[in-house]
């Protein structure tokens, strides 16, 4: 079960019978014997004496295909076979600063903004490189030959002039602690073009752990000695705890102690950090759920009540009624373009919170001592689950142990101190190591939510059906309405207007998949089809128009880049070819297109949809080409893009996050809709386009966004009705 | 205290304990197994589904007091040895799992689906297969399941 002491007496084998152990990095290096014996090892890749290699992964896995992509990205440019490379989860191997806190070293170990391939891909890429040359130089030295007249191949170096082989095991022995190798910066890289496994389909190396129900999860962890704690806590967003009365738990069988936890901060002013609580510690779970069910707790209610998901909608619409809104965007003359436009269309869109709904809901184990501390967790961020053990403890980064495994989903919401700060605090009061185990309520009552906003849109197309202006305003409660007033087609439309304002609003917001752009490419990809169609045009017309009208156009929204519209032009004929977009269709099916770039890539969809009577729909087919530069694992490509698909479908048909009075009311799987089987797109056409990029660029958050403005954009072919409020299956 | 007398995985299995004590929870915390997940507790997710004398049940909505010589088998148990079931063996070819968290119990809850419809259509797997998963891997599935299918019947 700990990987970290195994992994640690194999390395010390490793040592003891030399196999070869490369510091990973973009500046990789050879570690001499002493190095592996110290106590705090870097990131590494070692290759033993049969020609196998582990390397340690420097992200996290929770479903996005790390693993997988890094075993893809050393095998091939090794040229070894991917059954010969195995990859683990590593440790952090970031650095203490200044002020006691943990930092991303040379490598990134955190799992966020989709920025796992692009990040790794350098330093796996020159790690393996570098390990290839060594080898190669090794097999010089023994053949007395020229390095430079050498050939790699099938884990072997190849001697073209002789037609002679050795094993990349076999030269292990060679590569001493003395030897002194080539620089890595003299390294050639691969060429693509000669790479066998990047650009391949390759399945999830994972995957014969998960079908025989291998414990890889941090739920599946224990440690000698621990208690398992469960946590009543205020399901009010301001509350707090009056009074409890733990006498009848106090009694139960297994039961240790029971620990009440303030809210944090204290200050209700604030957003919520942790709730107001009481906590059951046991010997076992199930007999710490039922002690803590048997708590009495008076919780103090009266705070926040305004938090009422109906309330807060008022309030939003009430704001684009009336508020002086703060100007984010300008360009042009927008009043005197729309009085002069052939035809002007207002329209005000609006959406709920969403909660994550991780699979896997949050966990951890925490042993707090007096000057260290370890802990065994699933986090998207190293550096952040050490930090929240060093905020909550006052402890440096450097006297925590930590353990990383494999994540159930995540989508933003395992980036958070929540849990483990919970789990600090406690084993701080016991001495022991405490197991936190959050319930399905708990995921979803104590979530940081994916913000509600609204918008009120108006905008004019001139005699020939193209757009001559666009104004814009929105709120919600989190900065995901300003985003969303600057967002493309700002900067293609000539007269053009951004304004905002926050929402006030008690509710704790977070990153959900495609934060801000998970809701921003839907209100602007719709209302662009509303002008299509109040132009009289077709909207993929439209679309390729309006993306054709210039060479490229600046995001104003991160990661801020300059983008070519050719490529627009590109996706958008791709997905009309391939969904037959021009092929008429029966009665109650329509095709809607959108088309969106957001975390370094674009994508865009035809969505088919059939209506099932007035209020009910199933997606038929979604045709979809993304840019996402080089897809080093076009089938894990294939498969992110399907799980944005959706992810979004659930979300808009039915995500809604209901608060009442102060109190989250959905809290479970039967109050909280998610899409199932039945509901699930009969079939997925994903064409990854290729415009001869050679490094990857994010993926898992890119189909999302666009996926909820084509669906909704085929519902109105389909029916003729308009969606402007999510979720979809209350508006239709 | 209640005394249940039971088979995991082929081996016979005795419980003492809070009869109340949902299998999932014996499962993971007693026995050891953690292949079968937690999702809900409230049986609408299917992540802990495991068989009970050859129906896919929802083990977090089973209590320990109903199961006297009940015939459990949990995904840890499905595998004859070394040799994967069918269901597994298509889940990898299709790789259907992203995270996998949800995949053991959907497989356990397609290996039970098939025995009832050897040849399903997509209409029968829509209706049988409820299973949540958060990646969103329903396409993947329902391929997965229809190659399972066939290898099942030409085995
Ligand atoms: S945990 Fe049993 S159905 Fe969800
Ligand atoms: S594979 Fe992640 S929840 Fe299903």
């Amino acid at each position: 079960m700990n990987t970290h002491i195994s992994r640690r007496s194999f390395l010390k084998s490793a040592a003891a019978t030399g196999a070869l152990v490369i510091a990973v990095g973009a500046s990789p290096r050879l570690l001499s014997a002493a190095e592996l014996n110290s106590e705090r090892l870097p990131a590494l890749l070692w290759l033993d004496k049969n020609g196998n290699v582990i390397l340690g992964v420097p992200v996290p896995d929770m479903g996005q295909g790390t693993h997988t992509l890094a075993a893809q990205i050393i095998a091939g440019e090794m040229d070894i076979d991917l059954s010969n490379v195995r990859v683990e989860l590593m440790d952090f191997v970031g650095k203490t600063n200044e002020k006691g806190i943990a930092a991303f070293g040379h490598l990134h170990q955190g799992a966020g903004g989709s920025m796992t391939a692009m990040l790794q891909w350098d330093p796996l890429r020159q790690t393996a490189a570098y390990t290839r040359s060594l080898l190669v130089e090794a097999a010089a030295k023994r053949w007395n030959a020229d390095a430079g007249s050498l050939s790699t191949r099938d884990g072997a170096v190849v001697n073209p002039a002789s037609g002679t082989t050795i094993g990349y095991g076999d030269l292990v022995k060679d590569i001493g602690d003395g030897a002194a190798p080539a620089k890595w910066e003299d390294v050639p890289l691969k060429p693509l073009a000669a790479n066998k496994v990047v650009g391949k389909d390759q399945p999830n190396l994972v995957a014969p752990d998960i079908v025989t129900g291998k414990p890889i999860f941090g739920i599946d962890q224990e440690v000698p000695g621990m208690l398992n704690a469960v946590i009543r806590r205020c399901p009010h967003v301001k509350g707090d705890l009056v009074r409890f009365d733990a006498s009848k738990a106090e009694k139960m069988p297994g039961v240790r102690a029971v620990i009440p936890l303030p809210r944090l901060p204290e200050d209700k002013a604030e957003r919520r950090f942790i709730a107001a609580s009481v906590a059951v510690l046991a010997d076992t779970l199930w007999q710490a759920r039922k002690a803590a069910d048997a708590l009495e707790i008076e919780w103090d209610g009266k705070y926040g009540v305004e938090t009422d998901s109906k309330l807060l909608q008022e309030k939003a619409i009430s704001l684009l009624d009336g508020a002086e809104m703060t100007e984010t965007v300008a360009q042009g003359d927008v009043e005197a373009a729309l009085k002069g436009a052939a035809k002007t269309i207002e329209a005000t869109y609006s959406y709920p919170h969403w909660a994550h709904a991780c699979m896997e809901p949050q966990n951890c184990i925490v042993d707090i001592r007096p000057d260290s501390a370890e802990i065994w967790v699933g986090n998207q961020f190293m550096d952040e689950a050490i930090n929240a053990v060093v905020y909550a403890c006052d402890l440096k980064a450097e006297a925590i142990t930590a353990h990383f495994y494999r994540l159930g989903t995540a989508f933003g919401r395992k980036a958070e101190h929540d849990f483990l700060r919970e789990a600090c605090l406690l084993s701080k009061q016991v001495g022991k190591p405490v197991k936190v185990t959050w319930f399905r309520e708990d995921e979803m009552e104590q979530d940081y939510y994916n913000p509600m906003g609204a918008y009120r849109l108006r905008g004019g197309v001139d005699g020939k059906g193209r757009p001559v202006a666009m104004h814009m305003r929105g709120t919600s409660d989190a900065r995901a309405a300003l985003y969303a007033t600057q967002e493309i087609p700002f900067g293609l439309i000539p007269n053009y207007k951004g304004e905002w304002q926050q929402l006030p609003s008690d509710v704790s917001n977070g990153a959900w998949r495609g934060p801000g752009s998970n809701t921003r490419a839907w209100v602007t990809q719709a209302f662009l089809n509303e002008l299509a169609h109040a132009g009289g045009r077709d909207p993929l017309d439209f679309l390729l128009d309006l993306f054709s009208s210039q060479s490229k156009v600046e995001m104003k929204n991160w990661p801020n880049l300059t983008l070519g519209l050719s490529r627009y032009v590109t996706a958008l004929k791709t997905v009309e070819k391939a969904s037959g977009y021009r092929t008429p269709l029966p009665r109650g099916r329509g095709r809607g297109v959108a088309i969106f770039t957001t975390h370094h890539s674009l994508c865009a969809h035809v969505v088919e949809v059939e209506m099932k009577g007035e209020t009910d729909f199933r997606v038929i087919k979604v045709t979809s080409a993304i840019d996402c530069g080089l897809a080093v694992n076009p089938l894990g490509v294939r498969a992110q893009v399907e799980s944005g698909i959706v992810d979004g479908l659930c979300a808009a048909k039915y995500g809604n996050m209901v608060f009442e009075r102060g109190v989250p009311v959905t809290n479970n799987f039967d109050t909280y809709r998610k899409l199932r089987m039945d509901e699930a797109p009969l079939e997925i056409d994903v064409h990854i386009l290729d415009f001869g990029d050679t490094s990857p660029r994010g993926t898992g958050e890119t189909s999302l966004p666009p996926f909820i403005p084509a669906l909704t954009n085929a519902i109105f072919a389909a029916s003729g009705k308009r969606i402007r409020k999510l979720p979809i299956m209350e508006a239709l | 205290m209640t005394r249940v007398s039971l088979t995991i995985n082929g081996k016979p299995h005795q419980f003492d304990g809070d009869g109340e004590m949902p299998l999932l929870w014996h499962l993971r915390e007693d026995a050891g197994l953690k292949g079968t997940k937690f999702g809900c507790g409230i049986g609408a997710c299917g992540a802990c589904t495991v068989h009970i004398d050859g129906a896919a049940v929802r083990s977090c909505s089973v209590s320990m007091n109903t199961l006297e010589g009940a015939d459990i088998v949990t995904i840890e148990g499905l595998a004859d040895g070394a040799r994967l079931h069918a269901v597994q063996e298509a889940w990898i070819a299709e790789d259907v799992a992203q995270c996998g968290y949800c995949q053991a119990g959907q497989i356990m809850a397609a290996a039970a689906f098939l025995k009832d419809y050897p040849d399903p259509t997509d209409e029968d797997i829509a209706e049988n297969i409820t299973n949540l998963c958060r990646c969103g891997t329903y396409v993947r599935i329902r391929k997965a399941i229809k190659r399972a299918a066939q290898s099942l019947q030409t085995a």
